[in-house]
């Protein structure tokens, strides 16, 4: 009896063994995510790997601009990973250029229309074909606040710019900050999408993001956004030079600043100093710009090779990162919102709760400048806008005219 | 012939191999690109000069050209004047030389991306001297250099000063010791004050250590991007711009491969025309 029931046990054992020979694939996965939660939730997909027999292999490079470096290097040189992490926006140059492998033939991405937002499918997809998964979407138009400095000063959280500015004014007469501002290009950029979203809605920013429209690029909504913008000017301090985005966030967090514009990846910083939203600190959609998500999305991408393991390995990991567990388990740890629509958010925080509901909305998206430029013009604008910040002798005219030009080049 | 000295011979021929492949070869595949329409990755079909001139038509190219040469004019000669004023202070007999030989060559031992951040924290309006100052009762001080896009390529040259005049102050304190103690007695006897020896007749015996420091910096000039990067990040706006950081953002952030490479072309062809006329007088003046 007991000889049997070990041999039961070893022949299952064997079973197993071969059958996880079979699935065995060793992935290797290029991304830059190493800040602690960062890590944490890459850590989620790699373990998930493993559980269905798979071997992740960790490529991790510090910081967006080297793992791109390096990325782009393996390419060139014929050594490519079996999956990276690329920008939303950057699928199509790359399939352009021929490096990356469709993965609409693997069955777990049947009906991936339906359940993400068709912005994200249309620029995953290029000529009808599916070549990326989607792992996060970022939202950039947040306001953070510390609820501490409002409620002394007696101010509400500023819904609209006009708001903004008559509560920054009472603000500062406080003494405290009304804007933590971090005076890099990519920040001033960041803020400066919110108030064109906010200038015209989400119909002016697309006109000039996703139409690349040169009239609206140049028009009169684009003046008033770079003046309401130069207005802030008189709202930050004068150390904002080259300020880290976290070193921005860190003054909300300390109250010596009341706000903060900036993206959804703000949160982990106040989770940091254990700070609890709607408590310590709050979120609302920067001004004006309410009902409208600034989107950005990281997404897994595949280079070519038909070799037997390597297409196997590229469908385990298809099927792992497109699970709807992964996806939210994903992101409640590194603080964006889960591509898929048809996912359970209930335990996610409030901030996450407000852009869950505005994500399943066709018209509430508006694509980051990623999204919607080639780098190049990307480049050109943010070289655009923080000229405008530094400089306050170009005015707004000038600035809208220089920023049509560069539309109409892109 | 060819036996005598063939180990050294033999010994030199991987540098030489890697000396040419990486560095001359990686020049020419660099000019090449340049003459590319090459975006994320290379392409290899050519293209023409047209990557050239949309790099001459690129404001931001035209400040950081224009940077490079007012960053690298007052840091090689601060550097220089500083550098040379300190030698020859160490070369009187101070007491505790060697504590101030360390004291000036120290910052050398620190990156410039320690350099441009501590000198970050000291010129921030809100955490450095301003603040500093302020706080001690003037309310009117005002040293808010690295805020203004016009005055903050000097702030970023002090900081280099700083970081490289202990080099330079090394380099000539040795040269400075080399000279022959008659030379000095000969100027004594002459009636010649001190300060006058050094100028007329001490510094024009060093002049080929003064080329090698014009040499060394001019390359951390070129090389500049580190320090503007951790200092200003090439702010306030794109006034602190230099071509090093020009070339790598263009690589790395706007996915323009050729157009840098024009760029790092430009680069080295400014560097070879600025430097060859003075090698090539100083070296013919050596010959002589």
């Amino acid at each position: 009896m007991g000889m049997k029931l070990s041999l039961t046990g070893v022949s299952t054992a064997i079973a197993l063994l071969l059958s996880n020979q079979a699935f065995a694939q060793t992935a290797e996965v290029m991304h830059y995510w190493t800040s602690g939660s960062e890590a944490a939730a890459i850590k989620v997909i790699a373990d998930d790997v493993a559980k269905k027999g798979g071997t992740w292999k960790d490529s991790p490079v510090t910081g967006y601009e080297a793992a791109r470096a390096a990325v782009l290097s393996r390419l060139a040189g014929g050594d490519a990973p079996t999956s990276m992490v690329v920008d939303l926006g950057e699928i199509k140059p790359l399939v352009e250029q021929g490096v990356l492998a469709p993965i609409d033939n693997i069955a777990s991405t049947k009906g991936w229309q339906t359940f993400l937002p068709k912005l994200v499918v249309d620029k995953a997809s290029v000529d009808g074909h599916l070549y990326a998964v989607p792992i996060d979407i970022g939202t950039a138009n947040w306001m953070w606040y510390s609820t501490k400095v409002l409620d002394d000063v007696g101010v509400k959280p500023p819904a609209t710019w006009d708001e903004f500015f008559a509560a920054a004014d009472k603000i500062k007469a406080k003494g405290y900050i009304p804007l933590a501002f971090g005076g890099q290009a990519w920040q001033e950029a960041l803020v400066f999408r919110s108030i064109m979203i906010a200038t015209g809605g989400n119909k002016f920013y697309t006109d000039v993001y996703t139409k690349h429209d040169v009239d609206a690029a140049g028009g009169p909504l684009m003046v008033k956004s770079f003046e309401t913008f130069g207005k802030l000017r008189g709202y930050v301090d004068d150390g904002n030079t080259n300020r880290n985005w976290n070193d921005a966030t860190n003054m909300v967090i300390t109250g010596k600043a009341a706000m903060q514009i900036m993206g959804d990846w703000a949160k982990g910083e106040f989770q940091a100093a254990k700070m609890t939203p709607g408590k310590e600190y709050g979120c609302e959609l920067a001004p004006g710009t309410n009902g409208v998500l600034n989107i950005v999305s990281d997404t897994f991408v595949f280079p070519v090779g038909d070799k037997p393991e390597q297409v196997a390995a590229r469908k385990l990991l298809v099927d792992v990162m497109i699970d709807p567990e992964t996806q939210v388990a994903f992101n409640s740890i590194k603080g964006a919102l889960p591509p898929r629509l048809d996912v359970n958010l209930k335990d996610a925080d409030i901030c996450t709760q407000k852009a869950a509901g505005l994500l399943k909305d066709p018209n509430a998206l508006a694509p980051n400048a990623e999204l919607s430029f080639s780098s190049e013009t990307v480049g050109a604008i943010k070289d655009l806008v923080t000229q405008f910040w530094s400089n306050p002798s170009m005015t707004p005219a000038d600035a809208a005219k220089q920023y049509a030009d560069i539309v109409a080049r892109n | 012939m060819f036996k005598k000295n063939l180990a050294a011979k033999l010994t030199l021929v991987p540098s030489t191999v890697v000396i040419a492949v990486c560095f001359y070869g990686t020049i020419l595949w660099t000019l090449y690109i340049s003459l590319t329409h090459s975006t994320m990755l290379p392409n290899y079909k050519f293209y023409g000069f047209s990557q050239y001139a949309t790099l001459l038509s690129m404001p931001r190219w035209h400040t950081a050209f224009a940077n490079m040469l007012i960053f690298g004019s007052l840091f090689i000669a601060g550097s220089l004047v500083i550098g040379t004023t300190l030698a020859a202070l160490l070369d009187r007999n101070v007491k505790a030389e060697g504590l101030f030989r360390v004291f000036f060559l120290y910052p050398l031992s620190m990156s410039f991306v320690v350099t441009g951040l501590a000198w970050q924290w000291l010129l921030n309006p809100t955490t450095g001297i301003e603040a500093l100052v302020r706080s001690l009762g003037w309310q009117d001080f005002s040293f808010n250099w690295l805020a203004s896009p016009e005055k903050a390529i000097y702030a970023v040259s002090i900081a280099a000063i700083w970081q490289s005049s202990g080099l330079v102050m090394a380099i000539m304190l040795a040269g400075l010791r080399g000279i022959d103690g008659d030379i000095w007695k000969a100027a004594k006897i002459d009636g010649i004050p001190v300060w006058r020896s050094y100028i007329s007749i001490v510094l024009p015996m060093l002049r080929p250590l003064v080329l090698t420091c014009v040499i060394l910096l001019a390359t951390a000039v070129v090389k500049s991007y580190d320090l503007v990067v951790a200092m200003t990040g090439g702010g306030p706006g794109i006034s602190t711009d230099v071509p090093g950081k020009f070339v790598v953002d263009l690589l790395f952030q706007r996915a323009n491969i050729s157009t840098a490479a024009a760029a790092a072309i430009l680069m080295l062809v400014t560097v070879i025309c600025a430097l060859s006329p003075y090698v090539y007088i100083e070296l013919k003046r050596q010959k002589r």
